[in-house]
């Protein structure tokens, strides 16, 4: 009985990989079904694995390694991406943060999150933000790594007029709702990204609210919409 | 006191037997209809307070003015009554609204003709008909049609989901129960709610009571088969996924209110009682003492039938406080998993039985 | 044997239904009970929290914090608090760390409480919840001793705290704590251990900790998938370094790790450690004055940061940036429950109706933090 299972889950796994997942929806007992989903997850997980250890070539991990030891994880980091991505970094005055360009974002994103001296798996954070009226807006990722428990902040600046950053929504899955709250505050559209709508404001809003030249529009469908007030009294 | 009685009573049966059948039908009907309204107001009464007493709380306690401020919030449920039969009654502008106004009377009535064969005492039944526990179980099912009519003419997606759950499940736990009431039926010999009782007069080795549940070890079993189909088929916690108001709102009922939706409460409990009431006569010895001579004559019939019944609905309102609620693929499973191949075994058991023992 | 696809139907759960937690709308795509899409809608509760910080003062924030995650209001004080004090280098009296520690446990108690009260109710269990309520009352009524108010407390203030301890207070902890604890083996039995629970949440919506972390799903939820962390032990903020307890994590005792059960059970257990930190700083109270360090005027200097602090949901942290007035420039709030749901649609699919309630609830939203 239990080799049927095992047969069955590991058939079932083995059409699931190769795209059907109609297989594994298709079982009928419970249990069997979620042990069949589990089973995936590995399988996948083994996959990616396999990859992630053919992808980081030595001379990268040497890479890190070079540098001096006193230097902080930002510049080490920041070091790292000018190698390997020239012209990508804009500016390494303060430590805190990396100040990076829009293009190869995506690219970096990936190689942070694969490389296995920084492994940053988790996006905690992407901030939107306003230098103010006539000013570039900015896109803030706070990146965090569960293996090393380390984080980095990385700070992408967009022109005002025609806001765009590629989008991290492949690299970190949550970037998805990250990403559509920035473009729903700050109108930062980013590319790449699936389904570029707003999320907390209603889909027919007018302005971005966050911005600091942000009007409240007059009316909404009919209903009069109350003015944020200068200031508390 | 059994309509054919009435009938034969009537002077003048013989020259207008349609109108002396109509009005026996309807002296019958209305104690009927007394009973489970003022039986429901009883039993909601005691739903509140028993499951504030399981959950920490004091339930109602005579709060306010108005009916309800009275001794212990007793007339609570009286003035709930009250406040369906005003309420406001809506039918949604894209419903059915001949199903709709018809489906909870449907359901109603299942519940209450089944009422007819109840054995509350030795001669206190309506009809004393010799196929009586078979009439129950036809008529029993009526409700689910009218609980698809709810769910379908409400052009709700929850109510058509409520309906439909509810259409599968009490569909196919009518044949669990059914089963295990057949094997009462090869034991006794008779399909009459009388003849069930009375074969369960007596004591077994003068200790026991001759019930059919301690008859043998199969009946034993068939009684909870019978008992746990029966609080399905009342939708009823930890099976009330028709209703499921964390899933489905309120499931079929969901756009009901005012004195429709009372109507469905009402049948919900009067099918509470004809289930507990069948079991009681098929399994718990009906209207007999549970100490064989004590307290036995027929007045104390009704009293002893009326304590198993109630009995009965108490374990029910014990499991709703109490359970969990089963998703829908688990309770299907339940019934034709284990349910049926134990009451199929049961009934072979009983024959086996009856040809050895018996 | 073939399959025969009908159409699917577009069901709307919420934006008002029983057991969306709040006013959330999932619009599930279903095969009559098989839900195949599952798209979380939310908004509904959007109150411009961020544009309203951005227009008040930082000590004015404070009432704000509370209304985010109305169910755990101490946690939010906290956090922000913790997050100006390192952005003003502020360091707080010994007994307000100790006295807010107390306070956010306590609130985790109550917050996890509600959490596990109306999991049960979305299963169908309507008794547990009661329980849970009745203790979580008990709760409620020391926080009212404590700041008056019972739910949005505005408590815990930049540098300190606005009351002292009102008397008695430790004692009636004390005497809390004693009530509570066994009270959690009851609800185990009651709730936990029964064959009907076990068989609805057991194997239900199994979070891979790979995907947990990927959709940035933190607190109770990810440490049911089996990942140990918590900023807690992690990255100590205020003084948890100096407390001895553990960190629960799902170990799939009833099925596979990461399922609802595990996720229900972790914070079943997290109380029990919660309600062990609370002794301990119960016992190791210093004497002060909580009022010592309030700054007269909350002026961080110029410069951003980035502070995150375990709130019941998870990491709840605040980006701060100060362009050096007495108004916030920008305020981020990150907020656990918002990536939570966003793992809604990715785990649920293929499961039937009443498993994504169960799966929904076993995530313990907030629609209030959510939407901010």
């Amino acid at each position: 009985m239990s080799e049927d299972l095992d047969k069955l889950i590991s058939d079932a796994v083995e059409k699931a990989l190769q795209g059907d997942m109609d297989v594994i929806n298709n079982i009928e007992d419970r249990v069997t079904r979620s042990k069949a989903k589990a089973a995936l997850v590995k399988a996948k997980r083994l996959a990616k694995a396999a990859i992630a250890e053919d992808a980081p070539k030595p001379e990268e991990s040497k890479a890190v390694e070079a540098l001096p030891a006193e230097l902080s994880l930002t510049e080490k980091v920041s070091a790292v991406i000018a190698k390997k991505f020239p012209n990508t970094i804009e500016s390494d005055e303060e430590n805190s943060h990396i100040q990076m360009k829009g293009k190869n974002w995506f690219e970096i994103a990936q190689y942070l999150r694969d490389n296995p001296d920084f492994l940053f798996d988790s996006l905690q954070c992407v901030t939107g933000y306003d230098f103010g009226e006539n000013e570039d807006l900015e896109v803030r990722y706070n990146l965090h790594s569960m293996t090393h428990n380390h984080a980095i902040e990385i700070r992408i600046k967009t022109d005002r007029n025609d806001p765009k950053v590629p989008s991290v929504e492949k690299v970190w899955r949550i970037g998805d709702w990250f990403e559509r709250e920035t473009y729903d505050m700050y109108g930062i559209v980013f590319e790449g990204h699936s389904n570029m709508t707003r999320i907390l404001c209603p889909e027919d809003w007018e302005g971005w609210p966050l911005r600091k030249d942000y009007e409240v529009q007059e009316t909404y469908h009919g209903i009069v919409v109350p003015k944020v007030k200068d200031g508390w009294e | 006191m059994t309509v054919d009685n009435l009938i034969n009573w009537f002077p003048f049966g013989t020259e207008w037997p349609v109108l002396t059948f109509v009005t026996a039908v309807i002296i019958c009907a209305l104690p009927v209809f007394l009973f489970i309204a003022v039986y429901a107001l009883v039993a909601i009464y005691a739903e509140l307070k028993i499951s504030s007493f399981m959950q920490d709380k004091v339930g109602p306690m005579g709060q306010g003015v108005g009916l309800h401020a009275w001794k212990f919030g007793i007339l609570q449920p009286v003035a709930d009554a009250l406040k369906l039969i005003l309420k406001e009654d809506i039918i949604p502008d894209l419903a059915d609204k001949k199903l709709f106004v018809m489906a909870p009377f449907v359901v109603f009535v299942g519940a209450f003709i089944s009422f007819a064969a109840l054995p509350f005492g030795q001669n206190i039944i309506i009809a004393d008909m010799n196929i009586g526990i078979f009439y129950i179980l036809a008529v029993g099912s009526l409700s689910v049609i009218g609980i698809i009519l709810a769910g379908w003419s409400s052009n709700n997606k929850w109510s058509l989901y409520g309906g439909m759950r509810s259409a599968a499940q009490i569909i196919s736990y009518e044949i669990p129960a059914g089963l295990s009431i057949i094997s009462i039926v090869m034991l006794t010999g008779t399909l009459s709610m009388q003849g069930i009782i009375e074969f369960q007069s007596g004591t077994i080795w003068g200790v026991l009571p001759n019930w059919i549940i301690f008859n043998n070890p199969f009946s034993f079993i068939a009684f909870f088969i019978f008992f746990i189909s029966g609080v399905a088929e009342c939708n009823r916690t930890p099976f009330d996924i028709p209703e499921a108001e964390s899933e489905l709102v309120a499931g079929a009922f969901t756009e009901y209110s005012g004195m429709r939706y009372a109507f469905f409460f009402l049948s919900e409990y009067a099918e509470m009682f004809v289930i507990s009431a069948i079991a009681v006569t098929a399994f718990l010895g009906g209207w007999n003492s549970p100490i064989s001579g004590f307290m036995n004559s027929s007045g104390w019939g009704v009293f002893w039938f009326m304590l198993k019944s109630l009995s009965l609905i108490f374990l029910m309102i014990w499991f709703r406080w109490t359970l969990p609620r089963l998703r829908v693929d688990q309770l299907m499973s339940i019934c034709w998993k284990v349910f049926l191949p134990f009451s199929l075994v049961n009934i072979f058991g009983v024959g086996i039985w009856s040809l050895l023992v018996g | 044997m073939g399959v025969i696809h009908g159409d699917l139907m577009t069901l709307n759960i919420g934006p008002q239904h029983p057991s969306t937690h709040g006013v959330l709308r999932l619009k599930v795509k279903t095969d009559g009970e098989i839900i195949s899409e599952v798209e979380p809608i939310i908004g509904y509760l959007h109150r411009c929290f961020e544009k309203h910080c951005e227009n008040v003062t930082y000590d004015q924030v404070i009432p704000y914090t509370d209304r985010c995650d109305y169910i755990a209001s101490m946690n939010n004080n906290f956090g922000y608090a913790v997050t100006i004090e390192a952005l003003m280098e502020i360091k707080v009296p010994e007994r307000v760390e100790y006295i807010r520690i107390i306070v956010a446990e306590l609130n985790r108690i109550a917050s996890h409480l509600l959490a596990l009260g109306t999991y049960g109710l979305d299963v169908g269990a309507f008794t547990p919840f009661l329980y849970m309520f009745r203790d979580r009352e008990r709760i409620l009524d020391l926080f009212e001793t404590l700041c008056g108010a019972r739910l949005l407390y505005n408590y815990i203030w930049v540098g300190g705290l606005s009351h002292d301890l009102p008397r008695d207070f430790v004692e009636s902890v004390f005497s809390f704590l004693d009530y509570f604890e066994p009270k959690i083996e009851e609800y185990n039995e009651l709730l936990t251990y029964n064959k009907i629970f076990i068989e609805r949440t057991a194997d239900i919506g199994v979070l891979p900790p790979e995907v947990a972390i990927s959709f940035g799903v933190t607190g109770p939820n990810l440490r049911g998938s089996g990942v140990k962390w918590d900023i807690r032990k992690d990255d100590p903020y205020s003084i948890y370094d100096k407390f001895d307890y553990d960190i629960p994590i799902g170990a799939g005792e009833m099925g596979t790790v990461g399922d609802c059960w595990d996720r229900y059970y972790v914070r079943m257990v997290e109380m029990k450690e919660s309600a062990k930190i609370i002794r301990q700083a119960l016992k190791g109270l210093p004497a002060g004055d909580v009022h010592q360090a309030l700054p007269k005027k909350i002026r961080p200097p110029k410069g951003s940061i980035y502070k995150r602090t375990e709130s019941p949901r998870g990491d709840l942290a605040y980006y701060i940036v100060s362009d050096g007035s007495p108004i916030p420039y920008r305020l981020k709030m990150r907020s656990p429950a918002f990536t939570a749901l966003s793992v809604l649609g990715e785990i649920s699919q293929g499961w039937m109706m009443s498993d994504v309630i169960a799966i929904l609830g076993s995530l313990d939203i907030v629609l209030g933090e959510i939407d901010r």
